[in-house]
């Protein structure tokens, strides 16, 4: 952007000294004149070095570069008395609003505009010719519109900027996760197996290994997942999948191949659910119990089935629970579901204890 | 397959998994007639070795596990159980549709192992909660896509229901005891889920090469 504009400048400040040249008749005051154009060429080379670097091109830099601008304009009548045709600065001064409209946007430029053509209008004040106005009703239009498109170019390059860098993560997440498929998740699951058989500590050591090998393996595979897919949508699926990473119970995961979307509040609702069954299960059938997750997508609804082998739960506990004003299971699982327009239906007993939870797909 | 051993081979590119499979086979009473530590090994030693099960690790050197499958698991070849540390379920759907019968989890014991590898050299299928989920998944996309699967390729209401417990972690004694099913009878449906399967990413294949133009 900055090179852009120091080229703009320095054509325009030779236009604005070839054309003081050339017209050397019209101007009354030579020494001065002589003066403010050199002030100008030096203003000129100053800011196009300033501009050129962040840090310096401050809100104070950018006013300076106004005021330049508009006390050239102002210092015209002085210099080639009061019937002048063009400024001394003359195009010089649409730098001046580009630099305003390219870093301070569509206001800039407008500000930038009016300022300018308040000066220009100014000092012709009240012999405005046709053409005079046509130059200010272009520079009014032209500010703000470039302003307009040079924010909407630096919006797209950071967004292209940060899909890069995201791409970037996912590549280096997807090495390192073949890296670690290779070798940590393989050693592992060898001593998982093995373990149990050297007897004492290995038992130990053997459940431990496979506990962080399952853990892994899930972290692994959620990560390679985008959770949140578009504007508050979010695949179910995924935040299953990431249920295995739980230190309790152990929760082994089923979900379908394909990618289970919903919106971003539902996911998290019914998340929030089956975390409480697992919870209960946890704290009710053991903390090294198992729990088995599956997630069926049926089109018209979505089903999450959570299902532990423990000794089930007494019939009317939950409903003493309930009234003894516990909230418990009843408000996170049932209360959740009844929200979501859905259904907890609990089915219990010597088997274990099996809660499916059924929520419709609302039509969009 | 009378008293003659069950004939295994074993792939994989880790030496040390390998050797320990291979033990843990061997010691059940199976022989190891092959291993192969890539794709192309695999290849080339099958024919000769002439194994009835082919254990397989899906992420192995060019080509990777589901081609070997797709290229083994044939009319008359071997059977292949897929045994991999892989948490790629697509890997592992793939290589399911692609004609291997069994999936088991790295992780799994050394007693479920042999259990597996006899089970699948027995023509059943070996399935954990997991590999049932998506199983379940790949038949309903089916049913609502495009190109509809044809009638007989579709679960039965017995075959989605006894799916649905293998996806929720249910063994198949548990399962024949809760529908009161003889464990046999469990087995074919589930051996037919997976025969169902292959049969209609088969058809897919033909119908997609007949689109092409190709042979």
């Amino acid at each position: 952007m900055s090179r852009v504009l120091f080229w703009l400048r320095l054509v325009v400040t030779a236009n604005m000294v070839g054309f003081a040249a050339v017209r050397w008749e019209t101007i009354q005051r030579p020494v001065a004149a002589v003066v403010v154009l050199t002030l100008l060429v030096c203003w000129s080379g100053f800011v196009s070095w300033a501009y050129a670097d962040d840090r310096r091109r401050t809100s104070g830099l950018l006013v300076a570069d106004l005021a330049v601008a508009v006390g050239s304009l102002v210092a015209t009548p002085w210099l080639k008395g009061d019937h002048f045709g063009a400024t001394i600065p003359g195009f010089w001064v649409m730098t001046v609003v580009l630099v305003w409209a390219a870093y301070r946007g569509a206001r800039g430029g407008l500000v930038a505009a009016v300022a300018i053509a308040a000066a220009d209008l100014g000092i012709r004040w009240p012999h405005i010719t046709e053409s005079n106005y046509g130059n200010v009703f272009l520079l009014l239009i032209g500010g703000p519109l470039l302003g307009r498109l040079a924010s909407a170019l630096k919006d797209l390059a950071r967004q292209r900027d940060q899909a890069q860098r995201e791409a970037a993560l996912a590549e280096e997440r997807a090495r390192l996760a073949r890296a670690v498929h290779d070798g940590v998740l393989q050693v592992l699951a060898l001593v998982q197996r093995r373990g149990p058989e050297l007897g004492g500590d290995g038992v130990d050591l053997g459940r431990l290994a496979g506990e962080q090998e399952s853990r892994l393996r899930a972290m692994l595979h959620a990560g390679s997942q985008t959770t949140v897919v578009g504007s508050g949508v979010a695949d179910l699926g995924a935040g299953i999948s990431a249920l295995a990473t739980r230190a309790t119970p152990v929760v082994e995961v089923s979900v379908p191949g394909t990618a289970v979307l919903l919106s971003a509040s539902a996911v998290d609702e019914l998340l929030g659910a089956v975390n409480a069954c697992l919870d209960n299960v946890a704290r009710h059938v053991g903390e090294s119990a198992t729990a088995w997750v599956l997630l069926e997508d049926l089109e018209d609804s979505v089903v999450v089935t959570v299902r532990d082998e423990g000794p089930g739960i007494a019939v009317g506990r939950l409903q003493r629970a309930a009234e003894q004003g516990r909230i418990g299971v009843a408000g996170s699982i049932v209360g959740r579901l009844r929200d979501l327009g859905g259904t907890a239906t609990l089915s219990t007993g010597v088997h274990g204890t099996e809660w499916e939870l059924d929520v419709p797909r609302v039509v969009s | 397959m009378g008293d003659q051993p069950v004939r295994v081979m074993v792939v994989d590119d880790h030496p040390m998994w390998r050797d320990a499979v291979e033990r843990d086979l061997a010691a059940a009473g199976f022989e190891v007639v092959a291993v192969a530590s890539t794709g192309r090994e695999a290849l080339a030693r099958c024919p000769a070795a002439r194994p009835d099960v082919v254990v397989l690790d899906l992420q192995i050197p060019e080509p990777n596990g589901v081609e070997v499958t797709r290229a083994i698991a044939v009319e008359g070849g071997p059977r292949v159980l897929i045994l991999s540390a892989s948490g790629e379920q697509g890997d592992v759907l793939e290589a399911v549709k692609a004609g291997a019968t069994g999936y088991l989890v790295k992780s799994a014991s050394r007693a479920e192992l042999v259990d597996a590898v006899g089970k699948v050299a027995a023509g059943a299928a070996v399935y954990t909660a997991g590999l049932a989920g998506l199983v379940l998944g790949e038949f309903r996309r089916m049913e609502t896509s495009a190109e509809p699967a044809a009638e007989d390729n579709v679960l039965t209401p017995r075959e989605t229901e006894i799916l649905r417990m293998v996806a929720k972690g249910l063994s198949s004694t548990q399962i024949a005891e809760r529908l009161v099913l003889s464990h046999r009878t469990v087995q074919n449906h589930t051996q037919n889920t997976l025969r169902k399967l292959q049969l209609h990413n088969r058809v897919e294949l033909t119908r997609y090469a007949i689109e092409k133009g190709l042979e």
